[in-house]
């Protein structure tokens, strides 16, 4: 995860980073107003904004997801609990970059958006886990703080990231991919390959991730249904699922996405010169 | 639409320095949370809330009012359902349960009043200098003050693109609430591109104007602890120790027979 620091030496980034706060922040604060979990959870078009930002600007639209949903909380829900929320949207956003080289070969087209069918499976599947990942930190973090019961923010947190990613992500991405492309703001374009960790264990790392959120999500909901642990008992008993997660993260790379990205443009330079 | 909680008064409050108040706005999330008596943190919310009369900027709870009785009354719902007690109200619910969401529900709208008092007493370039002068990277804290700047931009770029489509025949008011954030959707891809198109020649205003030149940087903004910093944190500190030794020591404050 070397990336998410080694991108603060770039300008460009820096500047995206505070962009895609501003637009996540712009977009969920008109919402305030609609709360399901008042101070906690709110109706959110925006959190369609974090997975298009991290596959598009990477580590850059990460932290802006995180800073985002902070500053928007700054508008009428800063608490304890924004902590959470500062992380887990972290994680929505970093997971979908992180993940998105898993699903393809080397000499695959891996570009981030959703031109072909398999590219759509494959953004549905990490906006899925994204959103269940999301939603296991944020629900976690309360829960431990005694601020609101486990089960139903995991539930309304990974329904409403995963609703608002999945049916208006691909349309989003499709129209903004080209764009960002044009302007040459793709992450992968703007950092280097020495700047990005290699994936070495990129399956393990990917199978960690699911395990984490998927599980942190079963195995939640079972303790919560069951009455088998609640508040801190089930902050403890779920601490494994989130280190998976983090685990996962750090394993899954993506250096190849940078170097493939480099490799297509040194390649459109040298058409250009014929 | 303004989103911006900032009121400039010239208190006192308003004039200390931007570290002091991001020590008290976390010690207030602290003080917050070591009760669990409604009765106790009543108290606790009287001391906030004075706090803010003092900084002249309560008149910003008419801002947020929606939230913190919705947060009372989904909070004493929410924990009458999942907590539980040893003394019955009616039906499934205790009342130690509906006790706990009270409490809860204070202390959430204690932090948000907290978080709304800072908001309004501090200027988003002292933001950023407090967080600088408090050790976060430099280029965090531009990145964080820079979007904090950008919002209401961004909120009136919206605003023009909306009222550019309803000269086109959009209509945007009709329809119940879900109808009417479907047809605002399609407007969140202009505003995107309006704004990110702009990254490489800010990006190059910064660079021309030597942004990461040098790891020494000057600022136009000076910012300096002071004698009423000092009572002020001083005053905090032993208010703090004061409750949590009542709760640890006295065991005062606390909620017997609930369960979650």
């Amino acid at each position: 995860m070397k990336e998410v620091l080694t991108m603060w030496r770039h300008t460009q980034m820096v500047v995206l980073v505070a962009l895609s706060a501003a637009i996540y922040a712009a977009v969920l604060i008109p919402f305030k107003g609609f709360p399901i979990i008042p101070g906690a959870v709110e109706i959110r078009p925006a959190n369609v904004f974090p997975v298009i930002f991290g596959l598009l600007f990477g580590p850059a639209g990460a932290w802006g997801a995180a800073i985002g949903n902070l500053i928007g909380d700054f508008f009428g829900t800063l608490s304890p609990g924004s902590i959470g929320g500062f992380v887990g949207n972290f994680f929505l956003a970093l997971l979908p970059y992180k993940m998105w080289g898993a699903y393809f070969r080397r000499d695959e087209n891996v570009e981030q958006n959703v031109s072909s069918g398999k590219k759509l499976a494959v953004y549905i599947a990490v906006a899925a886990v994204a959103s269940m990942a999301c939603a296991v930190i944020i629900a976690w973090w309360v829960a431990v703080l005694g601020i609101f019961p486990f089960l139903a923010t995991l539930v309304l947190i990974v329904s409403n990231n995963a609703i608002m990613a999945i049916v208006l992500g691909p349309v989003l991405l499709l129209a903004l991919y080209p764009r960002v492309k044009q302007w040459g703001l793709l992450w992968t374009e703007i950092m280097n390959p020495e700047e990005v960790p290699a994936s070495r264990l990129q399956r393990v790392g990917n199978v960690l991730v699911w395990v984490g959120s998927l599980g942190g999500v079963a195995v939640g909901v079972i303790l919560s249904l069951t009455g088998v642990a609640s508040g801190v008992g089930i902050g403890l008993a779920l601490l494994p699922f989130p280190i998976l997660i983090l685990v996962g993260s750090f394993i899954l790379g993506g250096r190849e996405q940078v170097e493939a990205a480099h490799e297509m443009i040194a390649g459109e330079g040298q058409e250009s010169e014929a | 639409m303004d989103p911006s909680l900032y009121l400039d008064r010239g208190t006192w409050v308003h004039r200390l320095d931007p570290r002091t108040k991001m020590f008290l706005l976390i010690g207030s999330f602290v003080l917050a949370f070591v009760f669990l008596n409604p009765l106790y943190l009543l108290g606790v919310l009287a001391v906030v809330l004075l706090f803010g009369y003092l900084a002249g900027v309560l008149v910003n709870l008419r801002r947020i009012w929606f939230i913190l009785v919705a947060i009372a009354i989904v909070s004493a719902i929410l924990w009458s359902i999942f907590g539980s007690g040893r003394t019955p109200l009616f039906l499934f619910v205790e009342r130690e349960a509906v006790t706990y969401g009270i409490g809860v529900a204070l202390r959430i709208d204690i932090t948000i009043i907290a978080g709304m008092i800072f908001l309004s007493t501090t200027r988003n370039e002292e933001v950023a200098i407090g967080l600088v002068r408090l050790g976060i990277p430099y280029r965090f804290a531009f990145a964080v003050s820079t979007a904090l700047r950008l919002v209401p931009t961004i909120v009136a770029t919206g605003l023009t693109i909306s009222q550019a489509q309803r000269s086109r025949g959009l209509d945007l008011e009709s329809g119940n609430f879900i109808e009417r954030i479907r047809k605002h959707l399609p407007l969140l891809v202009p505003v995107f591109v309006t704004t990110v198109r702009s990254t490489n020649v800010f990006s190059m205003a910064l660079e021309s104007k030597g942004f990461g030149a040098s790891p020494e940087r000057t600022y136009f903004l000076q910012i300096a602890m002071g004698r009423r910093d000092v009572l002020v944190l001083v005053v905090f500190v032993l208010l703090l120790a004061g409750c949590i030794a009542l709760r640890v020591v006295g065991g005062y404050g606390g909620l017997e027979g609930f369960t979650r």
